[in-house]
């Protein structure tokens, strides 16, 4: 069953939504892309301020105790802005992997820390073209990483990383310290989501889950994770469409607003189809945290995410002719973070199959 | 357990009663006409037992229950294929509106308990050749005569007619005012001397669908449903009734359930192919589609349960899933490759691909076509102009045929 937003819930949405669009502007995120290693930090510390990184953690800790729902509202609006820190998501991850798997000292250590903000968390599970390989490429030994994780969003700014283990003969989930780690940055088409490998040499860890249970357990952080970027994406995917909207109604052609040619119409109208399944699912699956569907659904929410920022970034774009593919309008930033959401938490691929894998009763 | 959760209990075992009786096995292999005499024995029963007109006012022989009653029993009668699309119509739409805009209160007493009950069909004769998605463009008349009507012309598409002893009707009352404005609503018997009713072979084989003709059909004026020229605005309220009520995220097709079952049993290049990346796909996109359809159901089932009105994101029901519903039914025949060419033009759309796909086009037709939706969520929900219109403010007898 979804749920119905209470008024606190509104109240969040709405009030974060005022705070991004006060603080967060194209014109300082156009830079941001032509440097490798920067972010918005206004954007990171509004959140700290805003209390948005102690939002779903316990109390015990430093945290708010809500839960996915308002983080997910939050991440929204921080998709409409385009707000350029990956710590919402990797941040939140890791301390949700600490706050479920870890003992009450690494919850002690690391939770309020990540709670404030002033920890920075990044998770890394992926192993090149594979969001949670079956055989890892960093190994465990006598509590030390070796090997490298790549692609790691917010990489080159965390401070810790819960990482996806090839231990002695079966997986397992550490926490790693990244103080001394090789830090290889990526120059990507995204740059403020601040990409890199880590390479790992002799790294101290810390475990939380060993064996077959550390899959399920990075599984499961990983779809907390999906569902938080799934209502970036909607978000992003919310706001081309009515910047589609917008021009649509504004801007004229043989002697009418183009809004009025059903081909651009139409695709508007196709668009907030895939907005509101989007949200739809958004909504259900921060719902089912906790549950036993919680992965179908993060799963569920993810794809349909997915296709719904990629379309309203590539018509919107189409929609606005020549103007759309100009640097300074800016809508090329919805159209790479479009596709930098799409591969961080696990491509459509990957979903697609654990979905299937759970229709199907064979999840691992 | 909520009272909607005990509600759903208690239909659910009346319902799994009624199968012996009225389910599809029960009724395999009857002419339409028998399978029809049955379906007025359900429908009584229905009456009998408390789910007919389930959220309509008592006052009408209704059970004066919410939307979230009426969608309950729905989504549990669809289980079965119980044969109640004969009245889907008829309950659906003219007996709502007959219900708002007729004047005669015991006519419409008597007619809504013989419809509740399965005794009496009406039937909906709004489309015509020249026009169905521009409804206002019909050119079916009525004339002034005497203290009555006089209807000529004819209508299409009509759902049941056949079988329908009344129907609602819109017709062009003037034609010298923009199309809009020259319309009048009435109700007709069906079975007045000038009604002649032409069955029409559809895709699928069936002929539920007829063209209309009236000749020189006499009604008085007490079947007047609307001002005399205020037909429009009563047709359009026709059309918003019982808005989410094609609230069927398979898009009345097979349950996706089934096709994992196909893609499970059928081998692909040697492995079965539910292993291909391609089904795989296929399945996961249909599986996110119709999970938003339903938590977006699901949430207006709850705002109208807490007294609020709905979203407009309701509209997108009938556009995606039967869309959705034709690709994946030609990927199941796809999928039986040259074991997928039988068909059995008795075999449900609910469970049958073969059925599903060549039924699946009238799903993309009948109640408004794909782009007419298109043009209500651009024009209504997201403020884009309306299209280019000719005939606007343009007396309907001077508009070029
Ligand atoms: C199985 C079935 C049952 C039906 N039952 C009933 C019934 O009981 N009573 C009744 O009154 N009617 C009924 N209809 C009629 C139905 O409402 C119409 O068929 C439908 O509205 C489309 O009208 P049309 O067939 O005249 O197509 P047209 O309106 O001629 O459309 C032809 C094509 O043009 C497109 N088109 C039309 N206008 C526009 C536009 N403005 N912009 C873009 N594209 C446009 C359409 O989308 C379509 O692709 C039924 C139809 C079917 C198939």
């Amino acid at each position: 069953m979804s749920i119905l937003y209470d008024e606190g819930q509104q109240a969040i949405a709405t009030e974060s939504r005022r705070v991004l669009e006060a603080r967060v502007n194209k014109d300082e995120l156009l830079p941001l892309l032509e440097v490798t290693g920067k972010y918005h930090d206004g954007f990171w510390n509004t959140a700290k301020e805003q209390g948005w990184t102690a939002l779903a953690l316990p109390e015990a800790y430093g945290g708010l105790d809500l839960g996915l729902v308002e983080l997910g509202l939050i991440a929204h609006q921080a998709g409409r802005s385009l707000s350029g820190a990956p710590f919402l998501t990797g941040s939140f991850g890791a301390a949700k992997a600490i706050e479920l798997y870890g003992s009450d000292e690494q919850k002690a250590k690391y939770l309020p820390g990540l709670a404030s903000g002033e920890t920075i968390g990044a998770v890394a599970f992926a192993s090149g073209s594979n969001a949670l390989p079956t055989l890892p490429s960093v190994t465990l030994t006598d509590n030390r990483l070796d090997g490298t994780s790549t692609g790691v969003a917010g990489g080159l700014a965390a401070d810790i990383a819960v990482v996806y283990a090839n231990g002695p003969g079966m997986p397992v989930l550490v926490v790693a310290d990244l103080t001394n780690v090789a830090r290889n940055a990526i120059d990507s088409f995204d740059n403020s989501r601040l990409y890199a490998d880590l390479g790992f040499a002799g790294t101290p860890a810390e475990t939380l889950v060993v064996g077959g249970a550390a899959r399920d357990a990075a599984l499961h952080v990983l779809a907390l994770q999906a569902v938080i970027t799934a209502h970036e994406q909607t978000g992003g995917a919310e706001a081309m469409m009515e910047i589609a909207r917008d021009y649509a109604v504004t801007r004229r052609a043989f002697g009418q607003v183009i809004g009025a040619f059903q081909s651009i119409k139409h695709r508007i109208a196709e668009l907030y189809g895939f907005v509101e399944l989007a949200r739809a699912n958004c909504i259900h699956a921060a719902s089912r945290e906790g549950q036993a569907d919680f992965v179908t659904a993060a799963a569920a929410a993810r794809i349909s995410a997915t296709e719904a920022y990629d379309s309203a970034s590539r018509d919107c774009v189409q929609i606005h002719g020549g103007m759309g593919v100009t640097w300074e309008l800016g809508l090329h930033l919805h159209t790479r973070r479009a596709r930098s959401l799409a591969i961080e938490q696990g491509n459509l691929l990957f979903w697609e199959d654990v979905l299937v894998d759970r229709l199907t009763g064979e999840a691992a | 357990m909520s009272d909607l959760d005990a509600y759903r209990t208690k239909a659910a075992a009346w319902l799994e009663s009624m199968v012996p009786t009225y389910g599809k096995e029960a009724r395999k292999g009857l002419s339409v006409e028998e399978d029809l005499a049955i379906a007025r024995q359900y429908q009584r029963a229905k009456f009998d037992a408390g789910y007919a007109g389930i959220n309509w006012p008592t006052e009408y022989g209704g059970q004066g229950l919410g939307h979230l009653e009426k969608v309950t029993f729905d989504g549990e009668e669809m289980k079965h294929g119980f044969p109640s699309f004969y009245f889907g119509i008829s309950l659906g739409m003219p007996i709502p509106v007959l219900m708002q805009f007729g004047s005669d209160k015991e006519f419409v007493k008597e007619r809504v308990l013989k419809a509740l009950k399965g005794e009496e069909i009406w039937c909906q004769l709004f489309s015509e050749p020249s026009g169905g998605s521009d409804l206002a463009g019909l050119r079916t008349k009525a004339e002034a005569d005497g203290n009555g009507w006089r209807i000529n012309g004819q209508k299409i598409w009509t759902s049941w007619a056949q079988y329908s002893d009344y129907g609602v009707i819109v017709v062009r009352t003037d034609p010298n005012v923009p199309k809009h404005k020259g319309l009048t609503y009435f109700w007709v018997d069906m079975k007045a001397p000038g009604v002649t009713v032409r069955p029409i072979k559809l895709v699928g084989g069936d002929s539920h669908v007829n063209e209309v003709f009236f000749d020189d059909v006499k009604i008085s004026d007490d079947h007047r449903m609307s001002p005399v020229g205020g037909g429009f605005a009563v047709a359009i309220a026709t059309l918003m009734i019982e808005r989410y009520v094609a609230t069927d995220s398979a898009g009345f097709g097979p349950h996706l359930d089934l096709f994992v079952d196909l893609a499970k049993d059928t081998e692909l290049n040697g492995k079965p192919a539910i292993e291909d990346g391609r089904i795989r796909q296929q399945i996961a996109r249909n599986y996110a589609m119709r999970s938003g359809l339903q938590s977006i159901t699901a949430r207006a089932m709850a705002m109208m349960q807490a007294g609020m009105v709905p979203g407009p994101e309701g509209s997108l029901n009938k556009l995606v899933a039967v869309r959705s519903r034709q690709k994946l039914s030609e990927l199941a025949i796809d999928l039986q490759g040259s074991g997928g060419f039988a068909y059995d033009d008795h075999a449900s759309q609910k469970e049958n691909w073969t059925s599903s796909w060549i039924n699946a086009p009238t799903g993309r037709i009948a109640g408004g076509s794909d782009e007419t939706l298109l043009n209500t969520i651009a024009e209504k929900i997201l403020g884009l102009p309306q299209d280019h219109r000719p005939d606007k403010g343009v007396p309907f007898n001077q508009i070029p045929a």
